[in-house]
Order: structure tokens, then C-alpha cells, then sequence
């Protein structure tokens, strides 16, 4: 993985001691809140319910075993002993202090880590496939362009007070792993067969979609430039970032989102604009150059893989235990993922054990022994993932078996992943001031509810998101099974949306109705899930039956409950008259 | 004078493109122009008196653009060459759309500045930017509003030179801004990004 060299270091080093003196200022009294608020965000530290809270960037979801040691000292250190790592591969810690932060973030420096632009109106923490350099399916490696991206985009002075905050994804792979369409700028790499002058090019290349978000108003991105060769993404972003930072609006903050530009203009004159602001720089110093692409590349070459062949999961199955048989098989199907190397497999380590705090949750110990398993069987890297879960991207597949009882032993082995209790959750009203309602306790009542692995197995790829509030940190667009909170007269509902996806097929959920309260939500997901069990063909993906037979039948199910109380009710009341 | 809104600032922080930061006494006052009104409702369009009191004036770039056209051109221009005319960008003002206006001010401003309603609009780095790369504009750029301590290193990047910083801001601390970094990941108005060869020269002394 990448290693910072002396310049990295330095301004890591620089940005900790310059935040040092703000916090010292704020204080001492000699800057207000209202003016330190935007310099503390652009550090990643918020203002929560109940403490701070400080978002440390794992720039596109890479990091090693020496930096989760890090992180998970930071947490036994400065918070209650856990983090919580993000959908936007980021790990938050909940009960900072202001005092603290700088030594927090001289801690990070040290691993090189730091927390900025994970919050603010700025370019945030560039996110990308979690499998990356990996994935079965990868046509481009993305993280050479993400640590350079990653690098222009630190502390850009021009767009360091954007109209609002402004999210990249890059994705390099068949399958999209990113959310790509859900971004602000969504990067899809590409290798273009080119012959030149006889000879046969590999020319990388970027397709840029533009105005996506979640949110108030979920948007998909559109395709705003085809084929940009990838050295001049500098200037190409520069253009685009300078038309979204003047004409972006400032006057509501939830129109300032570069999707409401993009939407108002459309696209193909936005399109125009970015490509009249590009002409002018297109030719300029600010591309980048062969030699950074030397220089940063290099540190992404593939690990000393052994030379192994090929293992099937009937053979990996069938050296294991014969007892032990059908939960490895389990384990196997669910969070293993193939890989480019012969031999080799990625592994999913689940955060969503059933009857947990909260989905994506890690307690120190459990950091610190992860951080042993990375080493112990893939060469000490790992990857935070969009759905919150952590990844072993280069496992033996002959060791998967020895993993797998490490992995129980922290239980972080439960065959969930991409399982209706894999279930994507901000930290919701519990923590976050933001909120309109609670989270975790939803999550947590759904994973009780659905607790059967069997059936769980049975129902097969389903998400189900959950956000605090229409700032949509828990995705619940893109959930196939949506849960929002809302506020009515002060007290907490929750709306369903149903039929979001991400991927490459990406759709936002439609909302079904009206909210329900807290303790109505388990008895309305097993509606909506016996619906789709009964409408089901074979194996028909959930997606695939709501999608064939439209939200009517789901919606007449969801609702079927509160119906037949109120029914219930009418009647008693007509008794009662009578 | 009620609609005249004329700065209170006694120094500016000048931050000359390869210099050192240094305070030097204001010279220049702000007029905002009276622009929320037209000469009907009682809008004063009459610049400030530049023989007495205040003799130097940046005025609204679109007030400028506005006389253009009038009887008063030929007077403004040649203020504006005597040194005692510039011209200060509000956030909304699409300076790409008076390209014109420019080309020709670049001939006769002393000075422009670049307005912040408020620290956390952005807008006026872009277009501060957009004057030092599109418009090769050489002389001076001044961060006039709302600019604070924390946004001096930004607006010295971009292409501002002076900064005209709210009243209430500590300059000693102000002053101190300008080396924080000896690196940087992207080219700006000052310079090249930090490069590996300089890594390597650093390494190597």
C-alpha cells in the first residue's frame, strides 16, 4: 500500500500543529464557535449529543495492521474502547474531547493517518472499491488514482469552502462496489484499447458522472464526459469544482448540493460549462505528470504471492472437519469473495454480529486482534467497506479454515454479509445531533427478529439501510428495504422506502407511505419479506420480484397490520355507539 | 453619508507573490455603491469626494460597469490611471461574463479586491483564481468582507496579496499564517506542488 513519503509526512505533520493552535484559540476564547466550527469539521471533529466526535479518513478504505493498532489504541486511549467505521470508509470515535484532538491527531500522524476533509465543505475522504487491486472482476486498479486524487485534493485552496460538502467514488471493477452514481463526482477507470501507429495502447481512462447524491433529494449521477485520459483529472476536476463553487447555491443549504446544479441546469448544459472552464486549463501544469504516476504506483504492485493453484469450495469444504462442514460452507459462500490470484481469497470479517450496539462497531480488543489476523494471512493490509464490514483481501484459500475459527473466536464470522442483518446503519439519534430518531435500536430489534441463518440463507442478497435522518449516513435510498427517520410533533417515526439498490443497476427507493413508530418496524419488514417470499420465482433476488411485480403488493402487506388495527378500532368504536 | 459603507481598516496585511508578510497603513476605502437601490428610490450614486477626506476609492465593479456608457466615463477612467479608482468584485458578479471590461480595467486599475460576505463563501477564491490565470491580471488582489485569520493561507494561494481583515482580527497572529506549510499537493498562484525531487534533495542535505 501506499507509504507517505517526506512531503506527505510534512503536511500531515504541519496540518496537526496548525490545528493545534486553532483549538488553542477557540479555547482561549479568541475564536468563536461559529468561526472555528468549519475549521474543526474540515478536521473531522463534530459536535455530537453527547461529546465530540472525530471522523478519521481511511482513504479509500485501505489501511494496515499498524494503523488499526493505532486506531485501536486511540480507542482505548481517548474514547470507551471502540470505533465505528462508516459507510464512507471512514472510523468514527464518539466521546472525544476538544482538549484531546490534537494529540489524536499526532497519534495518526505518526501511522500516517489524519482526519482531513472528512467533514466540511470540502472534497471528503476519496471512497472506492474495497476489493480493489483484488477483485475477481477489476478492470483498472483504482488506488494509484485515489492516493493521487487523494493528494490534489488535500487542503485545495480554492475549494476549501465549496457551497457544501463534496463526495468522489472511483470505481475500476464490473461490478460497482462504490455507489458510484450516488456522488457528487463518480470516477468509473477504464483501460481503452488504442492502436498508435501500429501499436497496440492501453490507454486509462475516465468516465465522470456528475450530480449524484442522497440526501433530501436523491439523485443518480449523469454522464456529464466520456474517455478522459487519466493524467488530466486535475485539470478536468478543477473545471468542474470552479462552475459548481460559483454558481452552486448558498442561499438554502439543502439546494446546495452540486445535484440541485446539475439538476436546474441539466446535465448536458453543465456538461457545456465545465467543458468551456476546462478549454482554458486543459493544457496546464496541473495534470499530473508520468513521474507521479511512477512514484505513486509503484507502491500498489501485488504482495509476494505464493504460486498455488486453484482451490473449488468443494475442496476447501471437504479438508475441513466433516462436524464443521455446513457452517463453513456457510461461511464460505457468504463472506468470501474470489480473487485474481490462483489460490488466493478476500475475506469478509462482519460487523453485524446479531445483537449488536451497531452495525460496523469494533471494540479495542477486537481491532488489536484483527490487526493480528491481517498479518498472520494477508500480508498485514486490510480495507474498511462501503457496507460498513472489514476485509483480509489476500487469504490462502488453504488457510481459510484456520481463519475462520480466529474469526469466531472475535465474533466476526457470522455468514451475513450482503443478508438482510448485514444492514447498513448510521449512528442515528443515540449520537448524532442531526437525527430525527434512533438508529440502533431498529437495527438491532430487525437482526432479533431474523435471527434464523437458515432463513436468512433462504431469502438470500437483500439490504436493508437505515438512516437517522434525511442526511442518509445509513444509505437508506439505495437499501432495498429502506428505513428513514422522521420527526412528528417531537416524537420518532420511521418511513419505508422500498426497491433502492446500489450497484451497477442502481435505483433510489420509492417511498410506500405513511411512518410507522419504532415498535411497528419488525412486524413490517416480515410483511414485506413474506410478500416477496410468496411472490418469489426460484431464486429470484428480492430486487428482481419488486421490481416484476411493482410496491403495490408490498405496501398492501406493509400496511396490512396498521389497517386491521384500525378496523379494530372503528369497530369497537361502533359497538361502543351502538 | 448613510449609504456609503467606508471601511474602518488602519492597516492592511500585504503578502507580495515571493515576498514576506508585512502591515502597511490602508490607503484605500471602500464604497459599496448604495446597489440595492436605483437613483429613483433614492440610491446615491455619487462617488465619495476623492479631493477631500478619502482619495482613494475601490468602487463596485458592476457600478463601474455602469457608468460605462455615461457622460461620467472619461472622468472615472482617468481617476481610475491616476491611481485612485479601483474596482471590488461582489460574489455574484460572473467576471467571465465582462471579459471586455477586464481586458480594458487591467489598463487602468490600480488595484481590484474581491469581496467575502461571509468567511465560509468560497465563491471569491474562485474568482480570484480565475483573474490571476485567465486574466493574467498582474497587480494587486485584496480579500475585502468578512476575511479572517483562518483563511489567509487559502486567499494566498489562489492569488490574493492583501487582505483588508476584519477589525476585530489579531494581525500579530494573522502574520504567522503565511509559513505554516512548506509543502503542498496541488500548484497554486505562489507556486509548483512539493515534488519528489525535492524530496529527494532534502533527503540527500
Amino acid at each position: 500500500m501506499y507509504k507517505y513519503d517526506a512531503i506527505d509526512q510534512t503536511l500531515v505533520d504541519q496540518r496537526v500543529a496548525q490545528f493545534r493552535d486553532q483549538v488553542a484559540r477557540r479555547l482561549d476564547g479568541s475564536l468563536a464557535e461559529e468561526e472555528f466550527r468549519p475549521l474543526r469539521l474540515q478536521n473531522g471533529l463534530y459536535h455530537q449529543r453527547h461529546a465530540y466526535m472525530l471522523r478519521v479518513a481511511i482513504p479509500y478504505g485501505l489501511f494496515s495492521a499498524k494503523q488499526l493498532r493505532t486506531l485501536a489504541l486511540i480507542s482505548e486511549k481517548y474514547d470507551r474502547g471502540y470505533g465505528h467505521f462508516t459507510t464512507r470508509q471512514n472510523i468514527q470515535y464518539n466521546w472525544v474531547t476538544l482538549e484531546d484532538t490534537p494529540d489524536i491527531l499526532a497519534e495518526l500522524a505518526k501511522v500516517e493517518m489524519h482526519a482531513i476533509q472528512t467533514s466540511g465543505n470540502c472534497i471528503r475522504n476519496i471512497t472506492s472499491d474495497a476489493f480493489a487491486g483484488v477483485a475477481a472482476d477489476e478492470y483498472v486498479d483504482t488506488r494509484p488514482i485515489c492516493e493521487l486524487l487523494r493528494q490534489w485534493s488535500t487542503l485545495h485552496p480554492e475549494f476549501a469552502h465549496l457551497p457544501r460538502k463534496f463526495k468522489f467514488a472511483v470505481n475500476g471493477a464490473k461490478e460497482d462496489r462504490t455507489v458510484l452514481l450516488c456522488h457528487d463526482v463518480g470516477i468509473e477507470l477504464k483501460k481503452n484499447r488504442n492502436i498508435n501507429n501500429g501499436e497496440l495502447t492501453n490507454e486509462l481512462t475516465a468516465d465522470i458522472y456528475a450530480g449524484g447524491g442522497m440526501g433530501r433529494t436523491p439523485i443518480l449521477g449523469s454522464l456529464i464526459k466520456q474517455d478522459l485520459p487519466w493524467n488530466v483529472l486535475p485539470s478536468y476536476l478543477t473545471a468542474l469544482l470552479r462552475v459548481y463553487n460559483r454558481f452552486g447555491r448558498r442561499d438554502n443549504i439543502y439546494k446546495a448540493r452540486i445535484k440541485i446544479l446539475v439538476k436546474a441546469l441539466g446535465p448536458e448544459e453543465f456538461a457545456r460549462q465545465v467543458e468551456g472552464e476546462w478549454a482554458h486549463i486543459k493544457n496546464g501544469d496541473d495534470n499530473f505528470t508520468q513521474a507521479e504516476w511512477d512514484r505513486v504506483a509503484k507502491h500498489f504492485t501485488r504482495p509476494a504471492y505464493k504460486t498455488l493453484s486453484a482451490l473449488s469450495n468443494e475442496q476447501i469444504i471437504h479438508n475441513s472437519p466433516e462436524t464443521e462442514q455446513v457452517a463453513f460452507a456457510r461461511w464460505l459462500e457468504r463472506n468470501v469473495k474470489p480473487h485474481q490470484v490462483p489460490g488466493y481469497a478476500s475475506v469478509i470479517l462482519s460487523l453485524k454480529p446479531h445483537g449488536t450496539v451497531a452495525p460496523g462497531d469494533a471494540t479495542t480488543a477486537q481491532m488489536l486482534a484483527i490487526a493480528d489476523l491481517s498479518d498472520q494471512y494477508s500480508f498485514g493490509e486490510l480495507r474498511a467497506t462501503h457496507e460498513q464490514n472489514l476485509v483480509l483481501a489476500d487469504v490462502e484459500q488453504s488457510k481459510l479454515f484456520e481463519l475462520w475459527q480466529e474469526a469466531k473466536k472475535q465474533k466476526v464470522a457470522l455468514p451475513n454479509v450482503g443478508l438482510l442483518t448485514d444492514i447498513i446503519a448510521c449512528p442515528g439519534g443515540d449520537f448524532c445531533s442531526l437525527a430525527n430518531a434512533k438508529s440502533l435500536p431498529i437495527a438491532k430489534a430487525i437482526q432479533e427478529r431474523f435471527d434464523d441463518l437458515d432463513y436468512l440463507f433462504d431469502l438470500g442478497d437483500i439490504s436493508l439501510n437505515i438512516s437517522g435522518c434525511i442526511n442518509s449516513c445509513g444509505h437508506h435510498h439505495v437499501g432495498n428495504i429502506g428505513v428513514l427517520g422522521v420527526d412528528k410533533d417531537g416524537e420518532e417515526w420511521y418511513q419505508i422506502t422500498l426497491g433502492g439498490e446500489q450497484g451497477n443497476d442502481a435505483s433510489i427507493g420509492k417511498v410506500i407511505g405513511p411512518s410507522f413508530y419504532a415498535d411497528e418496524i419488525p412486524d413490517v419488514i416480515t410483511n414485506v419479506i413474506n410478500t416477496y417470499v410468496a411472490q418469489r420465482n426460484g431464486e429470484e433476488p428480492f430486487i428482481e420480484t419488486y421490481r416484476r411485480i411493482g410496491v403495490t403488493p408490498f405496501k398492501e402487506a406493509a400496511y396490512k397490520d396498521k389497517n386491521e388495527d384500525a378496523k379494530k378500532k372503528e369497530k369497537e368504536v361502533a359497538g361502543g355507539a351502538a | 453619508m448613510s449609504q456609503m459603507n467606508l471601511a474602518s481598516h488602519q492597516e492592511i496585511l500585504h503578502f507580495p507573490k515571493g515576498g514576506k508578510p508585512t502591515l502597511a497603513p490602508n490607503e484605500w476605502q471602500v464604497w459599496n455603491g448604495d446597489q440595492d437601490k436605483s437613483e429613483d428610490e433614492g440610491g446615491n450614486f455619487t462617488l465619495p469626494d476623492l479631493e477631500h477626506g478619502a482619495h482613494k476609492v475601490l468602487v463596485p465593479f458592476t457600478w463601474w460597469c455602469s457608468q460605462l456608457d455615461s457622460h461620467h466615463a472619461a472622468d472615472i477612467i482617468s481617476k481610475a490611471k491616476k491611481g485612485q479608482i479601483g474596482v471590488w468584485f461582489a460574489t455574484d458578479d460572473d467576471i467571465l461574463k465582462h471579459a471586455d471590461v477586464i481586458e480594458a480595467g487591467k489598463k487602468v486599475w490600480p488595484l481590484v479586491a474581491a469581496h467575502f460576505p461571509i468567511f465560509r463563501d468560497g465563491r471569491s477564491f474562485s474568482t480570484a483564481a480565475l483573474l490571476r490565470n485567465r486574466f493574467a491580471w498582474q497587480g494587486e488582489i485584496r480579500a475585502i468582507g468578512d476575511v479572517l485569520i483562518d483563511q489567509l493561507l487559502q486567499g494566498a494561494r489562489v492569488g490574493f496579496d492583501s487582505f483588508a481583515l476584519r477589525p476585530d482580527q489579531n494581525l500579530d497572529i494573522a502574520l504567522k499564517q503565511f509559513d505554516l506549510y512548506t509543502v503542498t499537493t496541488q500548484n497554486s498562484w505562489r507556486g509548483k506542488r512539493s515534488t519528489c525531487e525535492l524530496h529527494v534533495q532534502q533527503y540527500a542535505s
